[in-house]
């Protein structure tokens, strides 16, 4: 295994090419025209029948690809194989949460991040070596680039990648050019593993939400506005640090304000 | 002033002070009632879940049966359905209503009976309660997997305390994602997609069903 520094540039080229590629297909199904407020399902969407072609291309890709591969994954692959795998995807987000938590100021965040990364990257990840219950709160660009009140942008539907707004877009790219595990996989092993790393989360995500993903796929009445309704809801307990942390109550929901003033 | 009218003052006084101290104490009380009311119903559902999951036998129609009366037991459908609705629940018709009324049942109904073996296995916690105002309390629970297979989950459910109704179950919100409005934003965008027609929606759903 070698730890032999990488220059800057395949990195902005790997996150170029993701962007070009991403671009490039969705330009090719979505014809990337605004639509008029009257005529959007949400306000939020001025792409929608773009990002609905693009959907039922991902879709098609899961059906094909993705489904059967988290499936036979889930099913046989053994629970301490998979716990494993989770492991290292978590690990390997850890530098990307450690920098975008100092650039937040969330100081301790940043601090467990890296300690956690430092620790279990004797193992590359594979085994949790820390034993401190304190969450580590994902942070990602997007999520630095909300903090420094870049506008949310619209919703895109992008392809692969799935649902994304133009920000926390321009963060996953962000994220790519920043990303130290990158720079370090020169060559061997640790270039192999490091171009697994987003087949590998993929698959490992698909497969941990396989019974709820299928549920929105197969059952929803329509799940384009469902899964872009979970992605809005999850997204902003993100950057209020609500999800997978011991924060559980929301402090506010205009919704259900708005709800019970209408009823009285 | 008059010596009368200075006890009179005093009296009033207080009178005041008085009823402003049985305020204070009743108001915190009534609080707690709620959150003690809306945690008791919690622990009431969880304790007929799990009773319902060890006698399952995986009967679809059995099945179906006792989730509808669990939640019919614990859940406000009518404020579930008129949430769900958005604002189009104003502008809809008496019979679009009565329609709507019975399908999203079946919906919800239907989302329930295919996700209940999701819960065999689990343990429920209490971990707080959150006043939102005096309709609604905010109780938060955490679902934690036996065998430790399947991380844990913080679960917030939303329970409406409204004045002289039952205590019910209005929304369940798990890792940020409200079931209710992930509904109601699905719902909303089909009325919209068919410019504002809430029988298209009551169609979508039948289709659904059906198929």
């Amino acid at each position: 295994m070698r730890y032999s520094p990488r220059p800057a540039g395949p990195i902005v080229t790997r996150a170029t090419f993701t962007f070009l590629l991403a671009a490039i297909v969705w330009s090719a199904v979505s014809g990337c025209s605004s639509l008029p407020e009257s005529q959007r399902s949400d306000l939020r969407d001025p792409f929608e029948n773009g990002n609905r072609k693009v959907f039922a291309f991902n879709m098609g890709f899961d059906t094909y690809v993705i489904e059967p591969v988290a499936d036979a994954y889930r099913n046989g692959v053994p629970e301490g194989g998979q716990r494993a795998i989770g492991n290292h995807v978590k690990w390997a987000g850890m530098p990307s949460t450690a920098i975008n938590s100092a650039l937040q100021g969330k100081a301790e965040n940043a601090g467990l991040a890296t300690l956690n990364f430092l620790v279990n990257g004797l193992t590359l990840g594979f085994v949790d070596l820390v034993e401190d219950d304190t969450p580590i709160i994902k942070e990602d660009f997007g999520q630095t680039l909300a903090a420094a009140n870049v506008p949310e942008g619209s919703f895109l539907m992008v392809p692969f990648l799935g649902p994304k707004t133009t920000r926390s877009f321009a963060g996953t790219i962000g994220d790519m050019v920043m990303d130290p595990i990158g720079t370090l996989a020169g060559g061997g092993n640790l270039q192999t593993v490091n171009q697994l790393r987003t087949p590998v989360a993929v698959v490992d995500f698909r497969a941990r939400t396989f019974d709820a993903f299928n549920d929105v796929k197969y059952n929803a009445i329509d799940p384009y506005s469902r899964v872009r309704s979970v992605y809005y809801q999850t997204r902003a307990g993100m950057l209020e640090d609500r999800v997978r942390s011991t924060i559980g109550a929301s402090e506010s929901n205009d919704e259900f304000d708005d709800f019970f003033e209408d009823e009285s | 002033m008059p010596v009368s009218s200075a006890v009179k003052l005093c009296r009033m006084a207080s009178m005041l002070m008085l009823f402003t101290s049985l305020v204070i104490v009743a108001l915190p009380a009534g609080a707690d009632n709620h959150s003690k009311a809306a945690e008791a119903h919690i622990e009431a559902m969880i304790g007929s879940a799990k009773a319902l999951l060890a006698t399952d036998s995986g009967d679809l129609a059995a099945r179906t049966e006792q989730v509808t009366d669990l939640l019919d037991t614990y859940f406000d459908f009518p404020g579930i359905t008129r949430f769900s609705a958005g604002q189009y629940w104003r502008a809809a018709s008496v019979t679009e209503k009565q329609e709507y009324e019975l399908v999203i049942r079946e919906v919800i109904i239907g989302t329930v009976v295919r996700n209940f073996d999701q819960l065999k296995g689990l343990e429920y916690s209490h971990v707080a309660s959150t006043e939102k105002g005096s309709k609604l309390v905010l109780v938060t629970g955490r679902f934690s997997d036996a065998m430790g297979e399947r991380p844990s989950v913080l679960v917030n459910w939303r329970v409406t305390t409204l004045p002289g109704k039952p205590v019910k179950v209005l929304d369940i919100e798990i890792e940020n994602i409200s079931m209710l409005v992930t509904q109601k934003q699905e719902n909303v965008a089909i009325i919209r997609k068919n410019k504002g027609k809430f029988g298209a929606l009551i169609t979508a759903m039948r289709k659904k069903l059906a198929s």
